[in-house]
């Protein structure tokens, strides 16, 4: 039991005055000392530690000292001490039970016919629920306006096929490609595809043996790379993770493309010699005047995985 | 008795009035004290000085971010334009930018320190269990404002992170393909992208930021300090002190060496633009911001090659390691806090330190390799 304020304080051999104050440890949270006052000698308030009490009852504090040597405690200074409202030390306030008895204000009467206080509380969080619901699906669709539109497959002009000089050599041919998006005025927005005159032996690693067809979402037929083909073109967007590769010397490999992000190496044919990449390079669809003029579809397909997934 | 002769002191003076006006109704006074009031188990320490010096970082950054929005303009076509413009024509704009985009990599480095020292410390044990999870939280919201505030400047840096950023998004499984849609608001970078990063970045991640700072605090205030991880009951005690003034003084002057640190760099390395962004990343060799350069370069281990050796290293283990983080607590209940007798903690921080600096040389290397 807690030693209450305003408890009588015995001495064993005589009253010596009642509680003025507690004092509490801020680490261990209990009480560890008492301020004893007012008493009939009426002399200087005196702080006497717990160790000192013997026993706490309801009303009477009693300590293991006589007057006497109850007089020689220390004198209680204040301006050690702080209030525990001017300091905050957690869960301090929950471990004091020092005050005579419980301070009250009324529970109002309107409050006290109210029988069903969770029906009503319940019945709030589903009228919140109801508010909220309902905005869940627009605010999603409003979000998801421009994540996914339909595919463009025009054929883009890039450049002339006079440009290679070699064959199985990556060449960058640049171009624009004009961008309509939401609001936003029509903007011509620079790409580049890796464009090579392929050898036999590099056309049959690429096509295998088989024309190469595309579809769009719909699975309907947009056009077929002939495998006998010379030039090929490949996405200029690396299959790993979506940097632009380049047509680099490599020490041990020789010519190859090599992504400067993740470091993919790739053969002419767009093969994976080294680094971690999941699959070869993207051939797009690629169209060869008898002029020259090569044309293709810009695509663009998802990075990372195994196999080849359309997002533009 | 002669009035007159009551001394004029007594007179409380108009500011003293106001104060009292004030301090009745909001309870000033009690507040301060609660505040400064808080006693520091073990004393005060420089250890202790990086959670306030966080805060001021935050405060900053928002003072400048709110600046640069005076110019800035959230569009793929004139977002370049106004950054330039705010680097070379507005005055001191060159200073402010480089503030906020140095102040956000003393945030990095702060937020890393402040997560070691309560990790050493043990500071995350019962009853502060919450208070990590939260730090985790915070922590993850640091790392979405560097990545949305990368995009923003719109030049080929921006561009190319953000791309790699969203694809390595993409990797997570069932939800990956959504996620990145959501962010970039279609296919491929562009309007809608800019749109969404700015908006996250100005105001959907300060907002939780604030928030969950603000909880942060106050679970860190209702446990109270963790205080040192040795020393008797007695010794902490003899030591103890508030929060003010010792703590606060070396919080202050923690946040003067950061600000300082901070100013310099903003004067000596001031931020430059790339070219404009583009799909075509010409000569550029794209890469993250340092703090990501080890994730960069654990990505291009032969281990992490493939579509799944890929979801390994971009989304599989970075999400073990916050999930291991945010369940140490959990597993972690040797209420033993010395970071001495707790062998496995001591070695496996080494060990991520140690991983993460020897990544982040490994790709400044490869960076000469690729030149």
């Amino acid at each position: 039991m807690q030693p209450k304020l305003k408890s009588k304080v015995r001495c064993t051999d005589g009253e010596v005055g009642e509680v003025s104050r507690v004092i509490m440890d801020p680490l261990s949270h209990d009480i560890s000392h008492i301020v004893v006052g007012g008493g009939s000698g009426a002399g200087p308030e005196r702080q006497v530690p717990m160790g000192q009490v013997q026993g706490v009852t309801e009303d009477v504090v009693s300590l293991r000292l006589s007057l006497a040597e109850y007089a020689t405690l220390p004198a209680f200074n204040r301006d050690e001490y702080v209030t525990t409202h001017e300091v905050e030390i957690a869960h301090l306030e929950e471990r004091i039970h020092v005050t005579p008895g419980e301070v009250l204000v009324p529970f109002p009467e309107l409050e006290r016919s109210v029988k069903r206080r969770t029906f009503f509380a319940n019945f709030t969080h589903a009228i919140g629920f109801l508010i909220g619901f309902p905005l869940a699906f627009p605010v999603l669709r409003y979000l998801m306006k421009p994540m996914y539109s339909p595919f463009d497959n025009e054929w883009l002009k890039i450049g002339n096929s006079g440009k290679i000089k070699q064959d199985d050599v990556g060449v960058q041919f640049k171009y624009k490609r004009k961008v309509k998006e939401a609001y936003m005025p029509e903007q011509e927005i620079d790409k580049n595809v890796w464009v090579l005159k392929a050898t036999p032996k590099v056309l049959e690693t690429i096509y295998q043996g088989k024309d190469m067809e595309f579809r769009d979402s719909f699975g309907k037929h947009i056009w077929t790379n002939k495998k006998d083909v010379p030039y090929i073109a490949f996405s200029g967007k690396c299959p790993h993770l979506g940097c632009g590769f380049k047509w680099r010397t490599h020490k041990t490999l020789g010519q190859v493309f090599l992504c400067p992000c993740h470091l993919s190496i790739y053969d002419a044919a767009g093969k994976v010699l080294d680094g971690p990449a999941p699959r070869p390079l993207d051939p797009l669809p690629i169209k060869v005047t008898a002029t020259g003029d090569i044309t293709i579809i810009d695509m663009e397909f998802k990075a990372g995985t195994k196999a080849q997934v359309r997002i533009v | 008795m002669d009035t007159t002769t009551q001394p004029t002191t007594t007179q409380p003076s108009a500011i003293e009035k106001v104060f009292a006006f004030v301090d009745e109704r909001v309870g000033l006074k009690t507040l301060q004290a609660k505040m400064l009031n808080e006693p520091v188990p073990g004393g005060s320490r420089w250890a202790y000085v990086f959670g306030s010096v966080l805060l001021f970082i935050f405060i900053m950054q928002a003072v400048t971010g709110i600046l640069l929005m005076f110019y800035y303009v959230p569009t793929a076509d004139h977002a370049y334009a106004s950054t330039q413009y705010i680097i070379h024509t507005v005055d001191y704009g060159w200073f402010l930018l480089s503030y906020h985009f140095w102040g956000s990599t003393a945030m990095v480095v702060c937020v890393f320190a402040h997560m070691s020292q309560v990790f050493l410390w043990g500071a995350y044990k019962k009853p502060r269990e919450l208070i990590w999870l939260v730090g985790l939280a915070l922590f993850g919201i640091v790392m979405g404002f560097g990545f949305t505030g990368y995009l923003l400047p719109w030049d080929q840096r921006a561009y190319w992170a953000t791309t790699v950023g969203v694809e390595i998004m993409d990797k997570t499984p069932l939800l990956g393909d959504f996620m990145a849609r959501f962010l970039k608001g279609g296919a491929t970078p562009g309007q809608m992208t800019l749109s969404r990063f700015f908006v996250i970045h100005v105001m959907v991640l300060p907002a939780a930021l604030m928030g969950l700072a603000g909880l942060h605090l106050f679970l860190f205030r209702k446990a109270g300090p963790a205080g040192p991880f040795r020393g008797s009951v007695e010794e902490i005690k003899a030591k103890t002190d508030y929060f003010f003034p010792r703590q606060i003084w070396k919080d202050i002057v923690g946040m003067v060496a950061v600000f300082l640190c901070i100013c310099s760099l903003a004067f000596w390395e001031p931020i430059v633009l790339l070219e404009e962004a583009t799909p075509d990343p010409g000569d550029y060799h794209p890469e993250p911001e340092w703090y990501f350069l080890f994730l960069f370069q654990l990505l291009r281990l032969k281990v992490f090659a493939g579509e799944f050796g890929q979801f390994l290293g971009a989304i599989a283990l970075p999400g073990a390691f916050m999930a291991l983080l945010a369940a140490l607590p959990f597993i972690d209940r040797d209420p033993e806090r010395n970071i001495f007798k707790r062998p496995i903690a001591l070695i496996s921080w080494i060990v991520v330190m140690a991983s993460i600096l020897i990544f982040t040389v490994a790709a400044i290397i490869n960076r000469e390799f690729l030149e």
